[in-house]
C-alpha cells in the first residue's frame, strides 16, 4: 500500500468512525470484560454451583444493532453437544459461566440465519479493521453486559494477546483491554453462509475509497473476499471492482454466483466491463452474460467482440443519443437522467435513419431554446468519426489532429455505435506500455 | 494481442524455466540433499534406492497439495492451521517449521564451510561471509537477479547425470534398487532413509509453494500451471538424486569408501567426468545451490512466521510495518551462523542430521495439510477425496514409521 494515501484516508476514516458512540471506552465496561478465547472449555455451572458441562462455543446473533448480543452457548454435556438458550445466562465471569435457573433444556443446535460461532468463525479468523484499513486475525473477543443483553463489545487484534493464549490456566483468560479494538471498527465476515450484515461495519465500509476497499478485497482469503462484495452496496462494489487488478479479479468473479457477478459488471462502465469479461474463459463469460438483462449484455457482446488494440475494443457503449427532430429540452432531460455517468458532457444527434450528424455540447443545449428543434444547432466543427476497427494509434492521430475530449465510433451505415474519451486512450495505452515495462510481481518470497 | 493472454504465456515461460516448483525442487538439491544422497549411495550402494522413489512421490504430492491449497484458500499455510486448528496448533506449527528451517539453513552453511575447506579456506571466513551477503542482497532487493546466478551456478549438479553414465554404473542392480523395497533394520540405514525423506519432503517446500500461490494471486486458472510447474521441479530433485546416489554406488560404494566424512570424498564422486577438476565443480554447484536456498529460506519462514498474525508480510513492508517478519529473518540467518561456528562440529554430520529432523517435524505439517485438504468449508470443490485421502494418510504413516524407527534406534541402542 501506498503510505501517504493511506495514512490520509485513515485519519479521515478514523474521525468519521469516531463519531460513532464506542461504549469500549466506558469504565463499566471495562471492567466487566470477558474473554472469549479464555472462555471456550471452562465450566458451565447451575445456580448451586454444579457443573453442567464444559463451553464449547458461543452464538452471537448479528442483526441492525452494532454490538451482536449472545444468542446462546454450545456446552459439552456429557459427551453430547447441547444447545442452551442465551437468555439462561445468569452470571459470567472470566472463569466460568452460571446459569439463572436450574431448569435447562439441552436441544441440539441448528445455525439459524445470521447467527455465527465465535470460536469457529471467528476467532483466529480473518477480519477487516476499518480503522487500520487492513487484514487482521482475531486474537480475541470480548464479551461485557450492555443494554440488557451479553454482548460481543470488542476485539483483540494484537500479536501479544495471541501469545497471551498459549499460556496454561487463568493466565490466558486474563482480559488485556489495552489492545482492544470497538466492534463497531472492525467487519467480520463470517457465519454460516459467510456474510455477516452489521449496519455499522456496512456504513463504516461505504465510507472507504474504491481504491482503498480494492486494496482490501484483495488482501482477503477466498470466502471472506466474496462476503465482503456481498456485503458492500452493489455500486460501491462495482467501482472498487473496477480499481482491481485484472487477474485478481478474474479470481474474485470466479468465486461469486453468476447472478451476483452479473449484477456488479453491469454496474460498471460498459468498457471496463468488457475489458474484464474478454478475460474470462469462454464458459465462465457465458454464464455471466446470460444472468444479465438482454439490454445490458447485448451491447456488451459486441463491445467484447472488438479487439483491444482496436478503436471498438478501449469504446465505451454508454452513448446520449437523440433525434435531430427531438427539442433541446428532451437532450438537456436526458443528460440530467444519465449524470452520473462519464458521458453527460454532449449528446450525439442522429437523422431519422440512426446515422450520425453532430455531437452537441451541454453547454450549447443550455444556451439555446428548450422547445428548438436539435437540428438547429447541428454546425460545424462536427465531430470525428472512426470505424470500429480503426487502430488505436490511428485513434491517437486524430486525437491529435482533432484537439477533441472525444471521438466517436461508428458502423459501416454510419449509425454511432460508441464514443472514445481521451481517459480511455490513456488506459488503453498504459495497458500497451505496461506489458513492455512491468515484469509484474515484487521480490516477495 | 491481449494482456490476459499476454501475461499467461509470460507466466508459463516463468513457470517452465524457474518457477518456485523448479526453485523448490532445485534447493532440494542443496548442500544437504546432495550429502544425504551421495552418503546413501555411498554406504548401500544401490539397495536403498527405493527410499527416493518413495520420496519423490511424496514430494509430488505434498508440493501438488500444497499449491493447491495456496490457490484455493488464498491463505499460508501457518495461518490457515491457526484459523482451523487454533493459537496453540498455529503456534506449534510455526515453531516445528523454524526448527525444521533453522537446520536447513545450518545446513546451507554448512555447505558453504565444507566448500571453502575444499579450498583451504575457515568456516570462520565463510560463513559470516556469506551470512552478510545473503541479507544484503535480499534486504536491498536485488535478489531476483542474483537467484538466476545462484539457480545457474547449482545447475552444475546437472554433471551429476553424466558422471552417472560416465561411471558405468550396474544398471540391473541399480533398478532393481529402485523397485524392490528392502531395508536393513540397523540404525544407519534408518538413519539415512530418514534423512532422503527429510531432504527430498523438506519442510519449508511446503510452506514456500503455499506462500508463493498466495502472494503472487495465483487464482484457479493458473493452478495446471502452477501444477505443472511443481511436477516438473518434483521429478528434476528426484532424477538429480537418483543420477548422484548411482554415481556414489558406482565410484565410492564399490571402491568400498562407505562412509563420507567430508566433502572432499563426496566430490571424488565427480571423478570419472571431470578428473582433477572434480573438486572445483562440486564445489561451485554446493555453493550455488546453498546460496540458492539459504536466500529463499529465511524469506519463506519470516513469510509464514507473519502469516501467524494475520497479515502475512514481505519485503516492501517496512521495519515497523512488520518486526515480525525482520525478527524472524535476522534470528534464523544469526542462529543458523552461530551453529556452524561451533568448534568441532562435524559438517557432514550437520548436514545429514538437519534433514533427519526435518523428517521428524515434517510429520505435524504434513498432518495439518491433511486436515486442510479434507476441510470442505475451506477447500471447497477441491475438498480431497476418498481416494486422496488415502494416499495422503499413506504417506503420512511411513513417515511416521521412519520417525519412530528413528527414535527406537536413537534411544534404545
Amino acid at each position: 500500500m501506498k503510505a501517504t494515501p493511506v495514512e490520509q484516508i485513515n485519519t479521515v476514516a478514523k474521525r468519521l468512525v469516531g463519531r460513532r458512540d464506542r461504549v469500549i471506552g466506558r469504565k463499566s465496561i471495562r471492567e466487566s470484560l470477558v474473554s472469549v478465547a479464555g472462555l471456550i472449555g471452562r465450566p458451565v455451572r447451575d445456580p448451586e454451583g454444579r457443573e453442567i458441562g464444559r463451553l464449547v462455543d458461543i452464538v452471537v446473533r448479528h442483526g441492525e444493532e452494532t454490538y451482536p448480543p449472545v444468542s446462546g452457548l454450545i456446552v459439552k454435556v456429557a459427551n453430547r453437544k447441547s444447545f442452551i438458550n442465551g437468555a439462561r445466562i445468569g452470571k459470567l465471569t472470566p472463569n466460568e459461566i452460571v446459569l439463572s435457573s436450574t431448569k435447562i433444556n439441552l436441544e441440539s443446535f441448528q445455525r439459524r440465519e445470521g447467527e455465527s460461532l465465535l470460536d469457529a468463525d471467528v476467532l483466529d479468523h480473518q477480519i477487516v479493521d476499518v480503522d487500520g484499513l487492513r487484514v487482521v486475525r482475531t486474537s480475541d473477543l470480548y464479551l461485557a453486559p450492555f443494554d440488557k443483553e451479553i454482548r460481543v463489545i470488542g476485539v483483540d487484534i494484537s500479536f501479544m494477546s495471541f501469545l497471551r493464549r498459549l499460556f496454561p490456566g487463568s493466565l490466558a483468560r486474563r482480559p488485556t483491554p489495552e489492545h482492544i479494538i470497538d466492534w463497531a471498527a472492525v467487519a467480520s465476515l463470517t457465519d454460516a453462509n459467510g456474510v455477516v450484515r452489521t449496519a455499522s461495519t456496512r456504513s463504516a465500509l461505504s465510507q472507504l475509497r474504491p481504491a482503498d476497499l480494492a486494496d482490501l478485497i484483495e488482501d482477503l482469503a477466498g470466502r471472506e473476499q466474496g462476503a465482503l462484495i456481498e456485503m458492500l452496496d452493489p455500486d460501491l462494489a462495482a467501482d472498487a471492482l473496477e480499481e482491481m487488478e485484472d487477474d485478481e479479479l478474474e479470481g474474485l468473479l470466479r468465486g461469486l454466483s453468476s447472478e451476483r457477478a452479473a449484477e456488479l459488471i453491469s454496474r460498471m462502465e460498459p468498457d471496463e466491463a468488457a475489458e474484464v469479461l474478454r478475460d474470462l474463459t469462454d464458459e465462465h463469460r457465458e454464464s455471466i452474460l446470460s444472468a444479465m438483462q438482454t439490454t445490458v449484455a447485448k451491447p456488451l457482446r459486441q463491445l467484447i467482440s472488438f479487439d483491444e488494440e482496436l478503436a471498438g475494443g478501449i469504446m465505451t457503449s454508454h452513448l446520449l443519443v437523440v433525434k435531430e427532430s427531438d427539442t433541446v429540452e428532451t437532450a438537456i432531460t436526458l443528460l440530467v437522467d444519465n449524470r452520473e455517468r462519464d458521458s453527460s458532457d454532449g449528446v450525439v444527434v442522429v437523422d431519422s435513419r440512426g446515422k450520425l450528424l453532430d455531437h452537441i455540447q451541454t453547454v450549447e443545449l443550455l444556451a439555446a431554446n428548450p422547445q428548438d428543434p436539435l437540428e438547429l444547432l447541428i454546425k460545424a466543427p462536427f465531430p470525428t468519426a472512426v470505424a470500429a476497427d480503426t487502430p488505436i494509434d490511428t485513434v491517437v492521430e486524430e486525437f491529435q489532429n482533432n484537439r477533441g475530449s472525444s471521438i466517436i465510433v461508428v458502423d459501416e451505415k454510419q449509425k454511432p455505435i460508441g464514443r472514445i474519451l481521451a481517459d480511455d486512450l490513456v488506459d488503453a495505452l498504459s495497458n500497451k506500455s505496461s506489458h513492455i515495462f512491468s515484469q509484474g510481481g515484487g521480490t516477495r518470497a | 494481442m491481449n494482456v490476459a493472454t499476454d501475461r499467461k504465456i509470460r507466466l508459463a515461460a516463468f513457470l517452465a524455466v524457474m518457477g518456485p516448483g523448479v526453485i523448490a525442487g532445485l534447493s532440494d538439491d542443496d548442500p544437504a540433499g546432495i550429502t544425504t544422497y551421495s552418503q546413501l549411495g555411498a554406504q548401500f550402494g544401490y539397495r536403498l534406492l527405493w527410499t527416493l522413489v518413495v520420496s519423490t512421490i511424496a514430494l509430488i504430492i505434498f508440493q501438488d497439495l500444497g499449491a493447491r491449497i495456496g490457490v484455493v484458500t488464498r491463505q499460508g499455510l501457518i495461518g490457515l492451521v491457526r484459523q482451523k486448528y487454533g493459537a496453540r496448533a498455529g503456534s506449534f506449527s510455526a515453531v516445528a517449521l523454524i526448527l525444521a528451517n533453522v537446520g536447513t539453513m545450518t545446513a546451507e552453511f554448512a555447505g558453504v564451510a565444507a566448500a571453502g575447506q575444499l579450498f583451504g579456506i575457515s568456516r570462520y571466513i565463510t560463513v559470516p561471509l556469506t551470512a552478510v551477503f545473503i541479507s544484503v542482497l535480499v534486504l536491498r532487493g536485488t535478489f531476483k537477479k542474483a537467484e538466476r546466478i545462484f539457480f545457474l551456478l547449482s545447475a552444475v549438479f546437472i554433471s551429476y547425470v553424466i558422471a552417472g553414465f560416465m561411471s558405468h554404473p550396474h544398471w540391473g542392480a541399480a533398478f532393481k534398487g529402485m523397485a524392490t523395497p528392502s531395508m536393513p533394520f540397523n540404525s544407519s540405514a534408518i538413519n539415512i532413509a530418514t534423512a532422503t525423506l527429510g531432504t527430498t519432503l523438506a519442510p519449508w517446500g511446503l510452506a514456500f509453494i503455499q506462500s508463493y500461490a498466495v502472494d503472487k494471486r495465483l487464482t484457479r486458472a493458473d493452478l495446471k500451471l502452477l501444477r505443472a510447474d511443481v511436477w516438473v521441479g518434483s521429478l528434476l530433485t528426484g532424477i538429480i538424486g537418483f543420477f548422484v546416489i548411482v554415481t556414489c554406488a558406482a565410484t565410492l560404494h564399490s571402491e568400498h569408501i562407505t562412509s563420507i566424512t567430508d566433502a572432499s570424498q563426496a566430490a571424488n564422486a565427480l571423478k570419472p567426468l571431470a578428473g582433477t577438476l572434480a573438486k572445483d565443480i562440486f564445489a561451485i554447484g554446493i555453493i550455488g545451490a546453498a546460496l540458492l536456498a539459504a536466500s529463499i529460506l529465511p524469506l519463506s519462514t519470516a513469510y509464514s512466521v507473519s502469516d501467524l498474525t494475520g497479515s502475512p508480510a514481505a519485503l516492501d513492508d517496512k521495519f515497523n510495518e512488520a518486526p515480525l517478519f525482520y525478527i524472524t529473518f535476522a534470528s534464523i540467518t544469526v542462529v543458523a551462523g552461530a551453529l556452524i561456528m561451533i568448534p568441532g562440529v562435524s559438517l557432514i554430520w550437520i548436514l545429514i542430521s538437519s534433514q533427519v529432523l526435518n523428517a521428524i517435524l515434517l510429520l505435524p505439517l504434513l498432518a495439518y495439510m491433511y486436515g486442510i485438504a479434507r476441510d470442505k468449508k475451506l477447500m471447497g470443490e477441491f475438498v480431497a477425496q476418498r481416494g486422496s485421502r488415502i494416499l495422503y494418510g499413506s504417506i503420512i504413516a511411513l513417515v511416521a514409521i521412519c520417525v519412530l524407527a528413528q527414535f527406537w534406534f536413537m534411544f534404545n541402542l
